[in-house]
Order: structure tokens, then C-alpha cells, then sequence
């Protein structure tokens, strides 16, 4: 199971909504980001992605709270991150604020996810590895006792 | 294992090398996709992402002229019939999310690295649950004939 906490960025770069786009737009190259959590007292109440400054820049927006945009959702730390998954791949949210007793305390993107599927599909496919060799080592031991050799191998 | 062919979305927004950068901002901001790929006789020049404009915006040029002067280029492709796994070799070297896909020089799609992740995951699942169904089976079997013979 994973982990809402383990695969999400705890140090969310968030903007104001009376910040301006140029500073926006500084703060998602400073910080290397995609996308800050916009926010009113520690309390997400909206995104803005690259996607969203650029759109504000053609329209001649100065403020960050004319170009926020609400496709967003919420989670908190004990969400599941099937239900995570789920929303991303059909409800095309790409972010995900996690939210502890009403307080921003992470951010969960698409790359997050999409990296946590990589790594929860290795794993998968270490398992499946382990399973498929106890099935071998079932399968020879069965295949010697109903064999001629038993009696060579297991001495009965 | 499946190919590029099988999670390529084959609408590619597209724009010619002459065309201004503003023309680029209304095209990313229209479209799903987060990036322009920049074609020339139907072969891709460059790519433009939404990440491009924004640093161009940050550093103060001016965000006029020919969206030449924002494109990355050389652009890395992918053939449709590269494999998923080399594919994701690829993503994890060059480190880009978004390749153009090219057969005979010509733009035919736009891969991601998330719909190549998922894929993966996808495809993985449903070979595993399959495995573990002949497994079953297997083991029923070995089971049954292992109680059989004992009995008598």
C-alpha cells in the first residue's frame, strides 16, 4: 500500500493571490517546479500551472487571483493512492494539495504519481519473480517424487 | 510488449518554423497537450513546451518574433515501433517528458512519458494476473494428483 505521506513533496511552493504573474512565474523557474499551490492563510484554495501563466499573459492578467484555477483537489495523508490515481487518469486533476487538520503539508503531482507507479510496478514484478520460483521448486519436487529417481533423491 | 504506435496520441499540435511565438502561446494554451511540436515539410525542427515560455518570460526577452528563437532543438523522436521499454531507456536518459513520433520523416504522433508509465503498469498487471491464473491451476493439479496417489 502506499502512502499518501512517502511519495508526496512536503516543501510546496506556494504564492499569494494578490502576487503578481511575473512573480509567480519567477518562483515556478527559481524553484524548478510546475505548478504552486495558491494559498490563504496555509488554507490551498487554488493552483497555478505554467499552462495558467502563459493563458494570463495572453489575456494581459497582472494578478495571480485572475489566472488561478480551481482544477484542483484536496486529499489528506490518509487518502489512498488507487483513489489518487483514479481522479488523475479520469478526471484529468493533475494536483493534489494534501491537507492535515485544515494546514497545506504537501503537494502531490503527476510526476509524483506517475514515479510512484514505476516503482510500485517493480515491485510488482519482484514478487511475481518470487512467487514463479517457489512454484518451480514445488513443481521439481513433484515431479521427483512421481519419478524413477525418488528413491535416489528422497532415499523412500 | 506493446509499442509506441499503441500509446501515441496521434492529434499533435503543430506549428510551421515561421510561425510567431504568440501563435504558440494561443496553440499551448487550446490544446491538452502541454507542448507545440515545430514542423518543417512534415518533419520535426523543434519542440516548444509550456515550460520554455515561461522561462523565456522570466528571463525578460521579449516573448515577440519567431518561435524559433523559444524552441529546443534538435528534438529527440521515437519511431512507432519502438518498444515501451527502450522507450522509457530513452525518457530516462534524455530526461524529457514529450518525443515527437517519426516514421519516413514525418510527425505521425506525440509520446509522454506518463502515458509510457502507465502503459507499462497497465500491461504488467494484466500479465500478472494471467501468470497467476495458470499458476492456480498448476498448483490444483500437482495437489490433486499429490492427495490421489497418497490416498491409495
Amino acid at each position: 500500500m502506499i502512502k499518501v505521506k512517502s511519495i508526496m513533496t512536503k516543501n510546496v511552493v506556494t504564492v499569494s493571490p494578490s502576487s503578481t504573474v511575473m512573480e509567480a512565474a519567477n518562483k515556478i523557474k527559481s524553484k524548478s517546479v510546475s505548478s504552486l499551490v495558491v494559498v490563504d492563510k496555509n488554507k490551498p484554495i487554488a493552483v497555478i500551472s505554467e499552462r495558467d501563466i502563459i493563458k494570463g499573459v495572453i489575456a494581459k492578467k497582472s494578478k495571480v487571483k485572475d489566472i488561478m484555477s480551481k482544477n484542483f483537489m484536496n486529499i489528506s495523508p490518509a487518502t489512498t493512492f488507487s483513489a489518487i490515481s483514479k481522479s488523475l487518469r479520469g478526471k484529468n486533476i493533475q494536483r493534489f494539495p494534501v491537507v492535515e487538520n485544515g494546514d497545506l503539508v504537501g503537494l502531490i503531482t503527476e510526476t509524483d504519481i506517475v514515479e510512484a507507479t514505476r516503482d510500485f510496478t517493480r515491485l510488482h514484478q519482484i514478487v511475481q519473480e518470487i512467487i514463479l520460483a517457489i512454484f518451480g521448486l514445488g513443481t521439481a519436487f513433484f515431479l521427483f517424487y512421481f519419478s524413477p529417481l525418488r528413491t535416489v533423491v528422497f532415499g523412500f | 510488449m506493446a509499442r509506441v504506435k499503441k500509446v501515441m496520441l496521434t492529434k499533435v499540435p503543430t506549428l510551421k518554423k515561421e510561425a510567431k511565438i504568440e501563435e504558440a502561446a494561443k496553440l499551448l494554451t487550446s490544446t491538452e497537450n502541454g507542448c507545440v511540436v515545430i514542423v518543417e515539410n512534415g518533419a520535426p525542427v523543434g519542440i516548444v513546451t509550456e515550460l520554455d515560455y515561461v522561462r523565456n518570460l522570466t528571463s525578460g526577452k521579449s516573448l515577440k518574433g519567431p518561435v524559433t528563437k523559444i524552441m529546443s532543438s534538435p528534438v529527440n523522436s521515437m519511431t512507432p515501433k519502438t518498444k515501451l521499454d527502450e522507450a522509457l531507456k530513452i525518457i530516462d536518459t534524455k530526461r524529457y517528458r514529450k518525443y515527437p513520433v517519426v516514421e519516413n520523416n514525418k510527425l505521425v504522433g506525440l509520446v509522454t512519458k506518463n502515458d509510457v508509465v502507465h502503459a507499462m503498469s497497465d500491461e504488467m498487471k494484466f500479465h500478472r494476473n494471467i501468470q497467476n491464473a495458470v499458476l492456480i491451476i498448476f498448483v490444483l493439479f500437482e495437489l490433486f494428483v499429490f492427495a490421489f496417489n497418497t490416498i491409495l
